[in-house]
């Protein structure tokens, strides 16, 4: 892992790239940004739903049917708290 | 790491993003299950990793991917089945 930061110089110069080359560096860059943000919200709702789903002692190594849906209804549930959020804030900023 | 020794400076480019994000993602997974499964399945640290602690380990490891893996399938749902519902914002 040491050997990817180390050598931390970009194996690209800059000036090497043509337009096309660099518009399409672009437009990967902004996919990859939001591709990492999505998966580290995957990482943080999977942190808490475990927690609220997986209770019971370990004794297997898969998911029970109501650890499952628990887990489901953990996704969306946070997901509506957040519009709920939203909407409420947009009320404030349009009554306020 | 022969990728990065592409001859194409863009797609080497590419390639260490990739490459870097993919390092980012498996370090935090591993956090997280070490502290997990370290809390459910050593309440009380001994003098060596039992039978039993081991056991726990390696199923809490398979439940937190498995629960890994549900989250992203259904977040992953949710968000596209609301861009498509707010005209087409594609991900």
């Amino acid at each position: 892992m040491d050997s990817l930061v180390s050598g931390s110089s970009l194996p690209v110069d800059p000036s090497k790239l043509s337009d096309n080359d660099k518009k399409e560096i672009q437009q990967f860059v902004v996919n990859e940004t939001q591709k990492a943000r999505i998966q580290q919200s995957i990482h943080s709702l999977t942190d808490m739903c475990f927690r609220k789903c997986i209770t019971s002692r370990i004794s297997s190594g898969s998911l029970d049917r109501n650890e499952e849906s628990c887990t489901q209804n953990c996704v969306d549930r946070y997901m509506d708290a957040n519009h709920t959020i939203l909407k409420k804030l947009e009320e404030m900023r349009t009554l306020g | 790491m022969s990728t990065f020794a592409s001859s194409d400076p863009k797609t080497a480019l590419m390639n260490q993003v990739r490459q870097e994000a993919a390092v980012q993602n498996a370090r935090q997974l591993v956090e997280k299950l070490n502290e997990h499964c370290f809390e459910r399945c050593i309440p009380k640290p001994g003098s060596s990793l039992s039978k039993g602690e081991e056991t726990c380990f390696s199923q809490c490891m398979e439940k937190y991917m498995g629960a890994w893996n549900t989250v992203s399938r259904q977040y992953i749902g949710r968000i596209q089945k609301e861009a498509g519902s707010m005209g087409g914002t594609s991900l």
